[in-house]
């Protein structure tokens, strides 16, 4: 046991220094620290709110091995309900999406209302004695131990002593807002598609956070082709990466012009460009309107990611290249892990609830052709992710540390300086060009929660008086 | 405009024997050669300008709910263009997930044709397995899923002008969709 944390501190001790021991994107033993120490602690992204826009409205989304119910209840609340019968433990919901006002359990007959509670408990008299063998009143099925939202972004956290959603987002909820904040409406989604790849959850998100450096080879055929014209290497190393609390992410950097003239170049018309001037803050249309940056990719520890591009979404009748023809489009989308070496892509299409029909549908459009299951970008990702966990899974793998330190001369000091406030209106750390900081960052935090012990949790017993 | 607007079906499927369904069994057979050998210039000519490419994300929902696909959101749901730029995409030297190429095998089965209510198109049903194996080891993928086709007649040969792929799992179980189904 003492080599064992022996050789995990020195493990993290490498990551944390920008060099990644290889077989931590496909270790067992990793995998379980990870659901041990991680995940049974962080805020994990399962739902928008715009999925459930009615009462009754529900969804099912997993945490890890965890099935929950997600429903808006009669009175309009957000819940989060475990989805095991009190009795004897059958899922009570099976379907994925749909309105209920109650869940019965197919094994005997238990119900439950949208909110949770025990309802229906079938022959409770003879069978329990009434409240006296079963108190059924007080019964609810589990909550989430722990549930937050925000800007309609619904998270469950495992551990009920964890920090408020709010705190742990902190600064970066500065750049969330550019994807999820257009209007006061907030945004609508639409899916998840869902599909299994065969690699570990950390790549995509590392890859999200902060892989400006790969755009430029992995997405060629992007540019090639006509449909998106930034990625080209030259224009991509003058986005800047910023890093702020509990994520990041990576911005292009537009041409010259005010506020209005770059929204419009990537591809918002007038009327969203007007409601986003109403809810971002002076700070945030500064660094799109003074500063010139546009975010695109953004990873929030430990395992949700954003993307916002603007292809060319439209064939001009005349056949030639016009600004009007380019839309941006949003996905939010996660990296559920399912063992060391498969991740279950959930990537959500979302764009603004208050855009004319005629975005929406082009913004849709643009999506389904860069991301997604179909995703032109995502095609060469993927293919790249599972390749390199494939190979993490060998012995060779252990013997092999992978440099991460781009970014970083061999004494730590940066190769470029961090941007001054003045040149970057966000928060935190952020810099011009090329480097590996976020992907460092990002495994920092994933080092840290790695190194903390278990938490501690406690058993619910029900209906008895008797204590466990 | 959706499927259901082009190309209503009329009565009972054609006899087999129909010449009708012999050539609406052998486009579907052709375009399973153009796709396992990944011809995909050659198969965008046997689709029509107007073509709408939809693949539905399926969820399991509810006995009864009255709905099994995802409201609003598809894998694909393509035009000419979308689907040019995808084959386009093919064609350069980059596009990384086809390189090395995928072995893959379109397998078309339960083919029923339909007669329509104008002579110029035919509904085509049929069920189909994509099989996709890529390196030497990684474990193949398939794909289990039913079309709906609206054929058109064009001057000299039967062209596609609408497909509905009704995908039979709600996770897919394959890295990605850089295939034609």
């Amino acid at each position: 046991m003492a080599d064992h944390r022996g050789a995990l501190d020195n493990v993290l001790g490498n990551v944390r220094g920008g060099m990644i021991p290889a077989h931590i994107y496909n270790d067992k033993e990793i995998f379980e620290l990870e659901k041990e120490r991680l995940f049974s602690r962080a805020w994990v992204f399962v739902a928008h709110e715009s999925e459930i826009p009615q009462d009754g409205d529900y969804v099912v989304r997993r945490v890890l091995d965890d099935s929950f119910i997600i429903t808006r209840d009669s009175k309009g609340d957000v819940r989060a309900l475990f989805n095991m019968c009190l009795h004897r433990g059958m899922q009570v919901c099976r379907a994925e999406m749909g309105n209920a006002s109650n869940f019965r359990c197919p094994y005997h007959g238990w119900t439950y209302r949208n909110d949770g509670r025990l309802t229906g408990l079938p022959f409770h008299r003879e069978a329990y004695g009434g409240d006296d063998g079963f108190p059924r009143s007080s019964q609810t099925l589990l909550p989430a131990p722990n549930l937050g939202s925000y800007n309609g972004l619904i998270f469950i956290n495992m551990d009920p002593s964890a920090q408020p959603l709010e705190d742990f987002l902190g600064d970066f909820r500065f750049y969330l807002d550019f994807y999820t904040k257009q209007s006061h409406g907030g945004l609508e989604v639409r899916g998840p598609q869902r599909w299994r790849i065969k690699a570990n959850w950390k790549i995509g998100a590392e890859n999200f956070a902060g892989d400006m450096y790969h755009t430029p080879h992995t997405h060629a055929s992007i540019v090639e082709i006509g449909l998106f014209r930034e990625p080209k290497a030259q224009k991509r190393k003058d986005g800047a990466t910023y890093w702020a609390q509990c994520g990041g992410g990576t911005t292009y950097k537009l041409p010259p012009g005010d506020f209005e003239q770059r929204m419009r170049y990537v591809g918002y018309p007038d009327e969203m460009i007007d409601r986003i001037k109403r809810v971002w803050t002076p700070p945030q249309q500064q660094l799109v309107g003074e500063d010139g940056f546009m975010i695109s990719a953004a990873s929030c520890f430990p395992n949700l990611s954003f993307v916002h591009n603007w292809p060319k979404v439209l064939d001009s009748a005349d056949g030639t290249d016009s600004p009007d023809d380019v839309r941006p489009f949003i996905s939010i989308r996660l990296w559920q892990p399912i063992s060391e070496n498969e991740t279950e892509v959930c990537s959500w299409f979302a764009v603004d609830s208050a855009a004319p029909p005629e975005y929406k549908k082009n913004s849709y459009k643009a999506y389904l052709m860069c991301f997604g299951s179909t995703g032109m970008f995502e095609q060469d990702d993927v293919e790249n992710w599972v390749s390199l966990t494939n190979t993490a899974g060998g012995a060779m793998a252990r013997r092999l540390l992978l440099n991460s330190r781009m970014g970083l001369l061999s004494d730590d000091s940066p190769v470029v300086d961090k941007l001054p406030s003045e040149a970057f209106h966000g928060p935190g750390y952020a810099q011009v060009g090329y480097n590996e900081n976020n992907q460092r960052a990002l495994l920092r935090l994933w080092a840290d929660h790695v190194q903390m012990p278990p938490v501690s949790t406690a058993t619910t017993a029900l209906g008895t008086a008797a204590t466990i | 405009m959706s499927t259901a607007q082009l190309g209503k079906p009329v009565g009972k499927p054609l006899p087999f024997n129909d010449n009708r369904h012999l050539q609406a069994h052998q486009f579907l057979v052709d375009e399973a050669y153009l796709l396992d050998a990944q011809d995909y210039e050659t198969w965008l000519d046997t689709i029509t300008d107007d073509i709408r490419y939809l693949m539905p994300v399926r969820v399991t929902t509810a006995l009864g709910s009255g709905f099994d696909t995802s409201p609003g959101m598809a894998h694909f749901d393509e035009d000419k263009y979308s689907l040019s730029r995808r084959v386009a995409r093919f064609a350069t030297e980059h596009a990384w997930t086809e390189d090395p190429p995928s072995r893959m095998r379109h397998y078309i089965t339960n083919v029923r044709t339909f007669a329509c209510d104008d002579d110029a198109h035919l509904v085509v049903e049929s069920a189909e397995l994509l099989f996709r194996s890529r390196g030497d080891v990684n474990e193949a993928a398939l794909v289990s899923c039913g079309r709906h086709d609206v054929l058109r007649r064009c001057t000299d040969q039967w062209k596609l002008a609408r497909r509905t792929i009704m995908v039979d799992e709600s996770v897919l179980r394959m890295q990605n969709l850089a295939v034609f189904l």
